[in-house]
Parts: structure tokens; C-alpha cells; sequence
């Protein structure tokens, strides 16, 4: 039986021209008289090289081409499994082979080789099936798991450091904030690629920290960096559970960051690699301002430093040695001191030119340049006045409607019922 | 844009003749008055010198017609010496502030004669239908 | 119900419903309560007494004032958005005046709603001109937008169809005023809280007293009687459920006080301030109840202990330590209280039970505190 089935698949493999020839060379009776004995020559382009020779052919670019970028992207032609969704013993004709596309006893039945009615769909579904396969697919994410741009790494997570011996990082989550390859030039090798990779990783209760790692591979490097980033962490004080403690201007290089403390709810408005860093720790609430260089490296390292440099308010109270007091538009403005120093000077002991004022202080008498606000493009154009114009006399629909709604559930008035004509008119 | 101020906007000339009228704002259908001071030769589509209050013509769903006055800037005017159109006299005249003007007794008059003659024309037609059944 | 009052207001008679309110004994009646609003219409006048100074620094200081609530996150104000907190160093004097300002601030904040007799209805014919009948169907409503001219004195007179001028009543006034004249936050039809019974008691059931209150304040004028129902309604849901403490540090505590004291009504209260181990405050409601009524019998004892208490501080808390002083002054306000218990109270036993209860209370504070002086070495007799 199995002899018989491996004559049989050979069959199969063979193109079916060959087959067909073969069986009717059965049925004709052979005149030996002119039986060759030289080989037929069953060979074509199609079965002298192996198939992935075959596609290599097919799929292959230049050097030159490959240089170029070519053979990638959505024209790319791909290997195709041409064996997918086959079976043995289904094929173009749909025959029933007992013991091999069906059993042998149906009941109490000996069931018998034949023919069945042909499946025209078969090859559709077939050529469907392949066609998927060549279709260029990007590796999709959900959108909580991609990072800032697609499917790359940068600003994505890639969970907590790997524990230390028994010291497990717990709530602890790590986000990439730069993944990148760098080419060296080695003596022996010549150009090689490495990869560099920074995160930031942080419990979200103001604990985190920042790390490098570079290999020859990306996950490689990410690994390292993380638990880099695990081993360097920082503590840094939240005020209020949701921001900083002041603003405050930091720098590293050409970079300068200008951050400032905000109310809650506000959100965080600055730099994606500082948003990143800011939830790690835990900070809901800031603004930052990146200007001159944007190295993110730079910008990464300054934003630490500033952090760490800030000063809590009673340190701020010690150094001015005078009263820390926080006025809220919520609760009136009503003077709430958040801290008082151990001793507290008079209004004589503080010099003219002492800076008083509490952000400049903080700022290290440093100055935002405020902008001047330019007017919308389209403010002024002449068809904004018309437009202005035009929209006085419908200023106060909107309410109105709302006003009328509220009143009688529709948009009417008490001279609707009054003139229930001008109604049937204006529905019609 | 915001509108303009009630100061008006108008250009003002000392010795011009001023009027104090009725200037028809609202739009179609709908009719609402500013009672403006302006010079007498100058149309209602112009800037004014300064408006003095607002009427609105339709009753809203008190039966009420709602008439504004500012009658410190009014009495101002009338010092200055403007001129009061006959609109702007009725209805200073129907709040009090004017003897009542005689058109308004004229309005009356015609309208209570115009309701008697319905009533007599009614009660004719009436009588009619009675006697021919 | 609300219909009928509408209805009978729209025809200004105001005053006539007030007597017919209570003739009727019409109840504002609810699943669960069933309170008859009791207004300021009778021939003794409130705002006298209201505004004298006296009752004004009693009535303030019953209202307990914690700047903690006082200046707190409030929903009705007008900034849509939080805002980022403003910092400044402060010398200690600087400190002080601002706090001074704040105080004053506060002051503001706490300034109490005024109590006024019901208004009366305005009747004033101007002049009669039978010439005019047929002249229009409808009234012409003059109003004087003159600037300057306070609301109240503003002249709104009216043209009838039949030709009489005359002064408008206080709701086409108060209409026009709001046309002309927006008040921010008024409405010029009622706001359905308060002409929905039902919506008016789901609010009351969720206890947003401060709320009705302040919207009351904002839409009514303190001498209509649509205010002074409401506001009594609400003041008596407070009575009964004793949730004085959601109004205090408000500027309707002293209202609701004076209302309450005003109708002979201050027994829940007095047990609450008792029960709550206040004796001072206790003794300042006396005070108030014998300036307003003059019925307490040991009322001049009360007034001259009110000279004492004024000057303390306000106890926000429960106070753990205590001097001499306060154990005098405290002990004089329970033996004011006990008589006032004996001969005005109208719910002596249960008084009495509160008023033995501070004391044994009192007592274990006095000795924790005379032997805390004690062990520090201050001996005192």
C-alpha cells in the first residue's frame, strides 16, 4: 500500500500533462518495433532547480537596486507557499480515493474509487489564498500599546526591569524613548551596526530612572537599557500628587527647557519624551517649553537635572526666610501659607534689589520671552469683517433656541399656536 | 463685531436741526424700533447721533408692547431744541411724559367707530338671518 | 398647587395669598413632609430687628464661620477651569494684612441676606383717560432706561387698553428690570426648582440647601413672597432633619437662625448646640431669642455672658485643653442654660439629658486639664 501511495504522490508532483501522456500510453498498445530506448528527456525550466532557487529568481534585487531601497515596501514581490491549503488526494479532479481522501468502509459500505463532480471553486479558493500571502501587511497595534509613531519602539512599553536576584521591580514600567542604530568602523568586520537604546522606566509614585544600553541587536540593547534604568532610580518629591513644586528653567548642551507647575487637571503639554518621563514618575500636571537644541538625549538628561534640582517650598521658605504663601482662584485667593521659615525677617533686613518675586525666583532670574500674539491670518482679511457683520444679527439664535427648547420642548414660541398656518408652511 | 454703543456714532454739527424718531430695525416680518436722536436731513440708514430708548411694536405673550426711554437724554434733547416726530410724540405722550398727542385720540376715536359699525353690521346680519328663517 | 400660586400671583395679589396661604393652611405637601411655609407678613416688621447690630453679631457668630468652608472649591462661580496657584514670599506683616483682607473677604462672603417684611402691592393710578379705549388691545409698558437709577427706584409705568396709566406692580418691574437690566445668573421665568414641587423636594431630600438658597437669593428679591415660602420650607427641612451643620459657615445659617427664633422654634436647635457640647453658642441663642422675643426670664444674665463670650475665639473643635477662664465662663453659660431649661424650654427632658451629659462630659476635661497643669508644675487653686 505505501509503495503504491508514493508511486501514486510521485504522480501527483508531476505536471499533469505528464500524467495524462502516461495514462494513455497504457491504454495504447506499445509497437515494440519502434520502442526508443534512448531516455525522454521529462525535464524543463520548472522542475531542474529546486523552488527556492525558482523564487530567488523571481524575488531577488540588485545590489545596486537594493541600495537603492528597492524590493521593499508595498511593491515587494514575496515567496509564496505554493503548497498551502492543498491536500493529498484533492485535486484538480475531484476524485474519491478510498484510504486516502476517504475512508475505506462508509457504514457498511466498501467504498469504491470514482469520480465526483468537479469543484469549481477550488481554484479560486486557492489563488485567493496565495494572493494573501504576497499582500505587504505593517504589523498593527492596538492603539494603547503603539508608541508615538506606528509600529516602532520609541515611546512604547516594554514592562518592568528584570528582577535582581530576589528584588522584583513592582509596579515598575518601562518606556522607550530612543531606539537607533549606529554604524562603527571595525579593522576587521568594516562598517557594523549597533544599536543604542534609552528608557526611562518609574513606579508612577516618584520613583524612576533613566538608561542607556547599546548591542548588536535592538532587543538586545532595550534589554540592557532597561535594566540600567532600573539600577540608576531616582526619588523625586510630587507636590500634591499631581505636579512639581515650582517652575523652574534647566539645561544640558544647547538645550533649555523652561517647565512650569500647573493646577490640577491641567495635563501635561510639553515634549512626548518628557510626557513619558513625567508618568513614570507620576506627575500629572506641567507644562514645559523645549528650546535651541532638541537632542533627545539632551532634553532627557535636562529635564532630570532640573527635577532634581528643585527645591521643596520649606527649603524655599528656609532660603528666603520668609513666608511661603499659595493663593488659589478656587478658594478666593484666600492667603494659605504652605511654608513658614524658622525665623522670619523684616521688611528692613530685605535688601532693594532682592528678588521677591516668587517665579523669578525660582527661575534663577531667568526670563521667559513671552511672544507677541499675532492675529489669525484670517482675522485680518476683509471677508472676516463681513463675515462679523453678518453674524451679528444670529449672535443670540443659538440661546434662543436653547431658551425656547428648554420653554416648550420644540422651537416655538407663544405665537405658534397663535398662527398655526406660518407652522403648516414652515414644515411643508 | 460688536454693536454700536448707545452713545450712537453719528457725526454731530452744533447748529444742524435735530429730530428724535423712530428707526426701524428687526427685519422682515418683524418690526423693532430704536428711538434715536439724528439730524433732521439725514436718512434712517445712517449712523446716529445717539439713541434714546426702543419700542417694540408686537405684543409679546403678556400682551404687552415693551417701550425703553431714557428720559434724562430725551429731556437733554428737547432742551437742545429737536424737533419730536408724530410716532415719538404718541408714545411719549402715552406713557405720561407728553399731553397725549391728538392723532392718538384720532387712532381711538376711528377704531371704536370702526368696532361700533362692525357690531350694528353684525346685529343687522343677524336680525336678517331672524326674520328671513 | 404651584399652578395656583402662579396663577394668583400673576394677578398681584400677593398679599392676599400670603393670608389666604395660612387661612387655608395649604400644605406643601411632598411623599414624605408636609411643612407650612410661614412668612414675614404679620404687623411686626423683622428688618429692624433684623439689621440692629446686636442681633447681627449674634447672629454671625452662631453661624460658626471656618475659613476651611468658608473659603472653599464652590461649583457656581465663574471660572470654567482650575488655575494655577500663585505663590508670594511674605513678611509677617505682610502676612497679617492679608489675612486682615481675607477676614474682610470672608465678611463679604458670610454677609447674610437680608429678612424684610412682604411687599405690598403697588396701586398707584397715574391718570384716567377714557378717550383712549380702542386706541390698541394691548398695554404699552414704558420703562426709564436713564443711567444710573437704582433698580427699585426705577420708574415702569403701564398704558391699559382702557386708557389708565398707572405703576406697574412688583413682578412686571422686576421683569423689566431683568429685560433691561440683566441681573447674571436671574432667569426671567422661574426656574422650574422652585414652580416644580416635586423637582423642589428632590432637592431638598438630597439636602442641597446651600444650593436652593443661594439660586433663591439670585432669583427673588428678599421681600417677595416666593422667597420668603421657599426659604422657609428649606429652613424647616433643616429643623427637622437638624442638618444645621451643612449650613454653617454659610451665609444662611444666621437667616435660618433668625427665622427660627423669630417663629418660636429654637427647641432642636438648642438641643443640637447642647448635644454638640457648644454651651457659649447656646447662650448666645438665648440672647438672641430675648432680643427678638424678650420672653426668657433670665435673659439680661444671658446678655451681659454674650459681652464675656464675644471676644473668645470661635471652637471650630471640641477643645482639649482648658484655662480658668474658660472653665468660668463655661460654668456660668451651664447655669444660664439650666434656668433658661427650667422656665422657657419646650422640651426640658430631653434639654436636661443633653445639658447632664456636657456636664459629666465637662467635668472629665476639667480634671484632665487641672492635672495635666498639675504634672507640669503650675499649680493653680
Amino acid at each position: 500500500m505505501a509503495s503504491k501511495l508514493l508511486a501514486f504522490r510521485s504522480m501527483i508532483c508531476k505536471p499533469l500533462p505528464m500524467i495524462v501522456k502516461q495514462t494513455s500510453f497504457q491504454h495504447v498498445p506499445y509497437n515494440l518495433k519502434f520502442f526508443s530506448v534512448s531516455p525522454v528527456a521529462c525535464v524543463n525550466f520548472f522542475n531542474k532547480l529546486p523552488a527556492d532557487k525558482l523564487w530567488k529568481s523571481v524575488t531577488s534585487v540588485s545590489n545596486a537596486g537594493a541600495k537603492k531601497g528597492r524590493g521593499k515596501g508595498a511593491g515587494r514581490i514575496r515567496i509564496r507557499d505554493l503548497n498551502r491549503g492543498q491536500m493529498i488526494g484533492v485535486g484538480k479532479i475531484n476524485m474519491l480515493w478510498p484510504g486516502l481522501s476517504a475512508p475505506v468502509i462508509r457504514g457498511r459500505e466498501l467504498l469504491k474509487q470514482q469520480r465526483l463532480p468537479d469543484d469549481p471553486e477550488r481554484m479560486e479558493k486557492l489563488i485567493k489564498l496565495r494572493d494573501s500571502m504576497t499582500k505587504f501587511r505593517r504589523l498593527k497595534l492596538s492603539p494603547i500599546e503603539r508608541g508615538w509613531s506606528g509600529s516602532r519602539m520609541p515611546g512604547r512599553s516594554i514592562g518592568p526591569p528584570d528582577p535582581v536576584g530576589e528584588d522584583e521591580f513592582t509596579g515598575f514600567d518601562t518606556k522607550v524613548l530612543q531606539l537607533r542604530s549606529l554604524l562603527i568602523m571595525k579593522g576587521s568586520l568594516g562598517r557594523t551596526r549597533n544599536y543604542q537604546a534609552m528608557v526611562v522606566t518609574g513606579n508612577g509614585q516618584g520613583l524612576a530612572g533613566f538608561g542607556f544600553g547599546k548591542a548588536k541587536e535592538a532587543p538586545a540593547a532595550l534589554r540592557k537599557a532597561k535594566n540600567r534604568a532600573g539600577q540608576k532610580l531616582m526619588h523625586f518629591e510630587i507636590y500634591n500628587g499631581h505636579t512639581i513644586f515650582h517652575d523652574f528653567y534647566t539645561g544640558f548642551g544647547r538645550t533649555k527647557i523652561f517647565v512650569q507647575m500647573k493646577n490640577e487637571g491641567y495635563g501635561l503639554k510639553c515634549h512626548r519624551a518628557i510626557r513619558e518621563i513625567c508618568q513614570a514618575i507620576g506627575i500629572k500636571d506641567l507644562r514645559a517649553k523645549v528650546e535651541g537644541s532638541t537632542n533627545l538625549q539632551h532634553i532627557v538628561k535636562a529635564f532630570f537635572i532640573g527635577l532634581l534640582q528643585q527645591r521643596s517650598h520649606q527649603q524655599l521658605a528656609e532660603e528666603k526666610k520668609l513666608h511661603l504663601v499659595e493663593y488659589r482662584a478656587e478658594n478666593e485667593h484666600y492667603p494659605k501659607v504652605v511654608a513658614s521659615p524658622s525665623e522670619v525677617r523684616t521688611k528692613e533686613q530685605i535688601s532693594q534689589n532682592e528678588t521677591l518675586d516668587f517665579i523669578q525666583y525660582v527661575m534663577n532670574d531667568k526670563v521667559i520671552l513671552r511672544k507677541k500674539k499675532f492675529p489669525r491670518f484670517y482675522e485680518t482679511m476683509p471677508h472676516y469683517d463681513i463675515y462679523l457683520k453678518k453674524y451679528e444679527r444670529y449672535r443670540n439664535h443659538e440661546k434662543i433656541r436653547l431658551n425656547l427648547k428648554v420653554e416648550y420642548g420644540e422651537i416655538k414660541s407663544f405665537l405658534t399656536d397663535k398662527y398655526p398656518e406660518e407652522q403648516t408652511q414652515s414644515d411643508a | 463685531m460688536p454693536l454700536p454703543p448707545a452713545s450712537g456714532t453719528g457725526l454731530y454739527y452744533a447748529k444742524a436741526a435735530k429730530s428724535i424718531r423712530l428707526i426701524r430695525q428687526g427685519c422682515t416680518n418683524r418690526p423693532f424700533f430704536h428711538i434715536a436722536v439724528t439730524h433732521r436731513r439725514r436718512l434712517n440708514s445712517q449712523p446716529v447721533i445717539e439713541q434714546l430708548g426702543s419700542y417694540d411694536p408686537v405684543p409679546n405673550i403678556y400682551n404687552e408692547k415693551l417701550v425703553a426711554l431714557n428720559l434724562e437724554r430725551i429731556k437733554y434733547w428737547l432742551g437742545k431744541g429737536a424737533h419730536v416726530t408724530t410716532p415719538v410724540a404718541e408714545i411719549l405722550g402715552l406713557a405720561g411724559f407728553f399731553p397725549i398727542h391728538p392723532r392718538t385720540y384720532m387712532t381711538a376715536w376711528r377704531n371704536r367707530q370702526a368696532e361700533f359699525e362692525r357690531l350694528a353690521k353684525e346685529a343687522e346680519a343677524s336680525e336678517n338671518a331672524q326674520t328671513s328663517s | 398647587m404651584s399652578l395656583f400660586i402662579r396663577k394668583l400671583s400673576q394677578n398681584n395679589v400677593k398679599h392676599v395669598v400670603a393670608k389666604h396661604y395660612e387661612s387655608q393652611t395649604l400644605i406643601f405637601s411632598s411623599r414624605k413632609l408636609s411643612i407650612v411655609p410661614s412668612v414675614y407678613d404679620g404687623e411686626k416688621d423683622p428688618a429692624p430687628k433684623f439689621f440692629s447690630k446686636n442681633v447681627q453679631v449674634l447672629l454671625k457668630r452662631l453661624t460658626r464661620p471656618d475659613f476651611a468652608k468658608v473659603f472653599r472649591k464652590r461649583k457656581n462661580t465663574d471660572l470654567p477651569v482650575l488655575r494655577t496657584p500663585i505663590y508670594k514670599f511674605l513678611t509677617n506683616e505682610q502676612l497679617e494684612s492679608e489675612i486682615a483682607k481675607a477676614n474682610k473677604k470672608a465678611d463679604k462672603l458670610l454677609q447674610m441676606p437680608p429678612i424684610v417684611k412682604i411687599q405690598k402691592p403697588i396701586t398707584d393710578v397715574l391718570s384716567k383717560d377714557p378717550a383712549l379705549v380702542g386706541y390698541d388691545t394691548s398695554k404699552f409698558v414704558f420703562t426709564d432706561i436713564t443711567f444710573g437709577v437704582a433698580n427699585e427706584n426705577r420708574i415702569v409705568v403701564e398704558r391699559d387698553p382702557d386708557g389708565t396709566l398707572q405703576s406697574c406692580d412688583h413682578e412686571i418691574r422686576k421683569r423689566l428690570n431683568q429685560v433691561y437690566f440683566p441681573i447674571h445668573g436671574r432667569k426671567i421665568k422661574e426656574p422650574l426648582m422652585f414652580t416644580d414641587t416635586e423637582k423642589f423636594n428632590s432637592l431638598l431630600e438630597r439636602q442641597e440647601y446651600e444650593f436652593i438658597l443661594d439660586r433663591a437669593c439670585i432669583q427673588y428679591e428678599p421681600d417677595e413672597f416666593t422667597y420668603q415660602k421657599v426659604t422657609s420650607i428649606t429652613y424647616q427641612h433643616v429643623d427637622i432633619n437638624t442638618n444645621y451643620n451643612l449650613l454653617r459657615s454659610t451665609r444662611h445659617f444666621g437667616p435660618m437662625t433668625f427665622y427660627l427664633t423669630w417663629h418660636h422654634n429654637i427647641d432642636n436647635l438648642m438641643l443640637e448646640l447642647l448635644q454638640s457640647g457648644t454651651v457659649r453658642e447656646a447662650v448666645l441663642l438665648v440672647a438672641l431669642r430675648h432680643e427678638l422675643q424678650a420672653d426668657v426670664t433670665n435673659g439680661d444674665v444671658a446678655q451681659t455672658i454674650v459681652q464675656q463670650i464675644l471676644p473668645t475665639p470661635v471652637q471650630l473643635t471640641k477643645p482639649d485643653r482648658l484655662t480658668e477662664e474658660d472653665i468660668q465662663l463655661d460654668n456660668k453659660c451651664v447655669e444660664c442654660i439650666e434656668k433658661y431649661i427650667v422656665s422657657n424650654s419646650a422640651m426640658k427632658s430631653q434639654h436636661e439629658l443633653a445639658l447632664q451629659g456636657f456636664r459629666e462630659y465637662y467635668q472629665h476635661l476639667i480634671d484632665l486639664s487641672r492635672g495635666l497643669q498639675k504634672a507640669h508644675g503650675k499649680v493653680s487653686n
